[in-house]
C-alpha cells in the first residue's frame, strides 16, 4: 500500500509532536487523549481498555525506537492513525529494551473487509526502517514536514 | 453509556482480538509482533464476561453465535446489523436506563 494512502488516515489534530510519558501506562494515556482530541470519539475508555489488552498480548514496540499500537474496537466508524514523537524516550516493553520515541497508533472498526489496517500497519512498518528517515521524522518541525518526510524516497 | 453495555463493547472488542490472533496471527507475526500473551488475555476474556449480567452475557452468546457481533453501533437511526430504523425514543433513554436491543434483530445496540 503507498504510504501517501496510509496518510489519509491521519490529519494535523491527530500529531502529537511532543508526548509527555514517564511509563507505558501514561504513554497509552496521552495516545488516547491525541485521540479524543482530534476526532469525535466519544468513549475514550473502551480504546483505552482495547490497546492495553493489544499490549498484554504482545509488546507493539516492534521497531527500533517505535511502537505501533493498533486493534479493533466499535467505539470507532473508520481506520484512523495517530502519529506521536515522545523525544524524551519512554519504556514500552520493547524486545531490545531501548526506549521508544515514535508512535503510530492504528485503530480499525470491526468490520474492515478489506483489511485496510493490516495493510496500513504493513507499509508503516517497512517504511519506517530507514534509519535515516527516523531521523527526519523526529527532526520534522511540522505534521506536514513529517509527512513530506514519510512520502519522500 | 450504560456501564453493562461498556462491559459487552469491551468484550465484543477482546473477542475480536483474540480471534483475529487466532486466524491471523502468522500474518501479525510477519510484521514482527509477537502474542506471548494469548493465554493470558483469554483469561482476562472470561474475569470480564463474568462482569455482565448472566441474561445479557446469554444473549451476547446466542446473537454472536448466530451473527458473529452482537453489538453493533447504531449510524443514521439505523442498525447497522439489520439496517432497521431504531426509534428516536430509543435514542433519549440510551445511555441512563438499559441496555437497548434492536426490535427487529435482537442485536444489542451501541450509539458511538
Amino acid at each position: 500500500m503507498d504510504i501517501a494512502e496510509v496518510l489519509k488516515h491521519t490529519s494535523p489534530d491527530l500529531f502529537i509532536p511532543d508526548l509527555k510519558a514517564t511509563d507505558k501506562s501514561s504513554a497509552l494515556a496521552g495516545l488516547v487523549e491525541g485521540l479524543i482530541a482530534g476526532t469525535d470519539i466519544k468513549n475514550p475508555d473502551t480504546i483505552l481498555q482495547m490497546l492495553q489488552s493489544r499490549e498484554n498480548l504482545g509488546s507493539t514496540a516492534v521497531g527500533p525506537g517505535i511502537a505501533f499500537p493498533h486493534g479493533r474496537t466499535l467505539a470507532i466508524q473508520r481506520l484512523t492513525i495517530l502519529i506521536a514523537r515522545c523525544p524524551a524516550g519512554v519504556d514500552f516493553d520493547s524486545e531490545d529494551g531501548n526506549p521508544t520515541q515514535l508512535f503510530f497508533v492504528l485503530i480499525a472498526p470491526p468490520q474492515d473487509t478489506g483489511h485496510q489496517y493490516i495493510k496500513s500497519l504493513a507499509a508503516l512498518i517497512d517504511r519506517v526502517q530507514d534509519e535515516d528517515l527516523r531521523k527526519k521524522l523526529m527532526a520534522a518541525d511540522s505534521y506536514e514536514a513529517f509527512c513530506e518526510a514519510m512520502k519522500e524516497g | 453509556m450504560h456501564p453493562q453495555l461498556q462491559l459487552l463493547v469491551a468484550l465484543q472488542d477482546m473477542d475480536g482480538m483474540i480471534r483475529e490472533t487466532e486466524e491471523q496471527g502468522e500474518e501479525f507475526e510477519g510484521l514482527g509482533f509477537k502474542h506471548g500473551g494469548l493465554d493470558g488475555l483469554k483469561k482476562a476474556r472470561e474475569e470480564l464476561a463474568s462482569q455482565i449480567d448472566p441474561s445479557l452475557s446469554s444473549w451476547y452468546r446466542r446473537l454472536t453465535g448466530k451473527f458473529g457481533h452482537a453489538v453493533v453501533p447504531v449510524v443514521g437511526n439505523l442498525c447497522t446489523g439489520c439496517f432497521a430504523n431504531i426509534p428516536s425514543s430509543f435514542v433519549s433513554k440510551t445511555n441512563v436506563n438499559k441496555v437497548q436491543k434492536c426490535e427487529s434483530c435482537g442485536r444489542l445496540l451501541y450509539w458511538p
